[in-house]
């Protein structure tokens, strides 16, 4: 009789994290070098941001502290999506090695292996910077911490990282059928990263209609921030939707990961 | 438990590879409108196993063989036919029926690259929900028996391939699992590593009454190992059944090898059924002969010999494996 036993999730997504951990530090990683490099990366973004609402003061109405707190928001977002889930990028590479054969023939998920194959400690940057960002610009606006808002500015930060995470698996999904999708991918990376952190007024409408459902760069940070800034009349959008955008999150994730498990279906592995 | 341990029952695979459109987007539109070409790379293979047994999984290259095997260990969907391995059907139940088997690619490793293989195996004993004890009892043991204790602390990446070999094949037999597949565990290896890990392969199907699926180029493996084989080509059983049977229908002769004394000549036998094997590459003095040992006692023709020739040495040569599989491979060849 095996001598294998179930053991819960949690404890094997504990397991293979420490691994990848232990394994980036046998690399001689130093943790505040990496984490320095994260930080100096983002910067070139917030010198960005300075540059263009010193240019023009505001952005659809927007001053510029609020929109430091939407940039603040939507790259702390990305940050605890990116430190866990950094190594979806290289699904292609494991599935034309091989590798992902080996996630297949073990006692737990193929997507929860694939995610700890690795950790990629410049992401910590991120949402380091994230969360400066957030607090100055929190500060400067003036944003009250009472608990409701809080408890509803962590959902959107859980619901923002899960909504550009959803975008992502349901993309990188699409590896198992097709030889590549780097350019898919690569587009929707940029997208994301350039459109998520301004206020979708400042664009033509065709724009932000895109942006709010064809691509759902807005439920990322843009709709919830406004709830948080009072800006809920000027969104162009059901009042009810906005209040709801960090629920679009969970909802998302989970439709990609369906798509995944189906996609999952057309695996077929690699000659040798 | 009674009943096949493993049961296939026409069982395809076909590779369906989409055509790359070229031009900007190029991935998208190969998927908005695909195109395809198709390779049947299984087509229609049944079989059973009983528990305990080792088979040999044998084939040309390209036969569909690690095909095969990735459908019994649940890497892909069949595209047609039926597969149960301890009762699951692999691609469905994948996480349970992970717990049932062993796989190791020689190809390729299990184990995690940048660390010590002393971690992975601690890594894997978790993983499969291995009692502690039990786990330290076996790793201890398996440490022993290939010999993994000079380079337990190196990293995977700097284990040299005999090395790694033995390593994946300890963690994968770590939690101990009913079923073991090995696609082409000694593809690489010298005569000393072949050696070793033949032992270890043997040692847990006699012992722990692990039932083995062996995929193999080395011939001396089956001999080694298997009684039973499955032949297949092009997706297709050539054949199934014992080894020493398969040699009986496509080797039947025996030859005995005759070293003649110094000076001696050649004067023949005459024993009917009994003939020089020109095939072979005589030495000068020495003189093969063949014969098929079911109408033609090996006694009798040792004795005709030694009536008329002075010798110093006989021989008797069994047929290889080898002259077999490359009769088969000919002859399909041929057709
Ligand atoms: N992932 C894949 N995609 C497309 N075709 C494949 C794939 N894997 C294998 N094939 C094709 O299927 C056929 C069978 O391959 P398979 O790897 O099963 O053969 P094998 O018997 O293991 O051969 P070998 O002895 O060389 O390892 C070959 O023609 C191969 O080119
Ligand atoms: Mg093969």
């Amino acid at each position: 009789m095996s001598a294998a036993h179930p053991i819960p999730r949690h404890r094997a997504y504990r397991l293979l994290v420490t691994a990848a951990f232990r394994a980036e530090f046998q690399y001689g990683g130093n943790l505040l070098l990496t984490l320095a490099g994260g930080v100096v990366a983002q910067s070139v973004g917030l010198v960005f941001l300075w540059t263009v609402t010193t240019r023009f003061g505001d952005l659809g109405g927007w001053p510029m502290a609020e929109i430091a707190f939407l940039y603040g928001m939507r790259l702390t977002s990305h940050g605890l999506l990116v430190v866990p889930t950094s190594q979806l990028h290289s699904l292609d590479l494991a599935i034309r090695t091989g590798e992902f054969d080996r996630y297949l023939v073990r006692p737990a998920g193929p997507l929860m292996q694939l995610l700890c194959r690795r950790v990629h400690l410049p992401t910590l940057g991120d949402l380091a910077t994230g969360i400066v960002v957030l607090s100055l610009a929190a500060h400067h606006v003036g944003f009250e911490p009472t608990p409701t808002a809080l408890l509803y500015l962590g959902l959107a930060l859980v619901g923002g990282a899960l909504v550009e995470g959803a975008c992502q698996l349901a993309v990188a999904s699409l590896s198992f059928r097709m030889l590549s999708n780097l350019a898919l991918r690569g587009l929707i990376d940029d997208i994301m990263n350039t459109f998520g952190g301004y206020p979708l007024k400042a664009f033509p409408d065709t724009a932000r209609l895109a942006l709010t459902y064809l691509l759902p760069v807005a439920f990322v940070a843009y709709l919830p921030a406004g709830v948080l800034l009072d800006r809920a009349d000027g969104l162009q959008i059901t009042p009810w939707l906005a209040y709801g955008a960090p629920l679009a999150g969970p909802l998302l994730y989970a439709a990609a990961y369906l798509l995944w498990r189906a996609q999952l279906r057309h695996y077929s592995s690699s000659g040798t | 438990m009674s009943g096949p341990i493993i049961e296939v029952e026409g069982l395809a695979k076909e590779y369906r590879r989409p055509v790359r459109v070229e031009g900007p987007l190029g991935g998208l539109r190969s998927l908005l409108s695909p195109r395809h070409v198709t390779k049947r790379a299984v087509d229609g293979v049944s079989f059973a196993l009983a528990e305990g047994e080792l088979v040999g999984y044998l084939g040309p290259n390209g036969a569909g063989k690690s095909t095969t095997i990735k459908m019994l260990t649940g890497i892909l969907r069949p595209t047609a036919g039926l597969v149960r391995v301890a009762g699951l059907v692999p691609w469905r139940e994948r996480e349970r029926h992970a717990r049932n088997i062993g796989v190791v690619f020689g190809q390729r490793t299990q184990l995690w690259w940048d660390l010590p293989l002393r971690d992975s195996l601690e890594l894997i004993g978790r993983l499969y929900g291995v009692e502690r004890a039990r786990h330290r009892a076996t790793t201890a043991r398996f440490t022993e028996l290939l010999g993994l204790g000079p380079f337990l602390d190196t990293p995977v990446r700097q284990l040299s391939l005999g090395q790694r070999m033995r390593g994946d094949l300890a963690a994968a037999m770590l939690p101990e699992p009913r079923i073991l597949f090995l696609d082409e565990p000694t593809i690489g290896l010298d005569v000393v590593a072949k050696e070793r890990i033949r032992d270890f392969i043997a040692t847990r199907n006699r012992r722990d009454g692990t039932t083995i699926v062996l995929t193999t180029h080395d011939l001396d493996d089956v001999e080694r190992l298997c009684r039973r084989i499955v032949l297949i080509d092009d997706g297709r059983v050539l054949y199934d059944g014992d080894v020493a049977r398969l040699k009986e229908r496509y080797a039947p002769h025996r030859r005995l090898v005759v070293q003649l004394a110094d000076g001696a000549g050649w004067h023949g036998v005459r024993v009917p059924g009994v003939a020089r094997d020109d095939e072979a590459d005589d030495a000068p003095g020495q003189v093969t002969l063949r014969f098929d040992p079911a109408g033609t006692r090996v006694a009798d023709v040792i004795t005709a010999v030694l009536a008329r020739h002075e010798v110093t040495d006989l021989s008797l040569v069994e047929p290889g494996l080898e002259g077999v599989v490359h009769r088969i491979y000919a002859a399909r060849g041929a057709a």
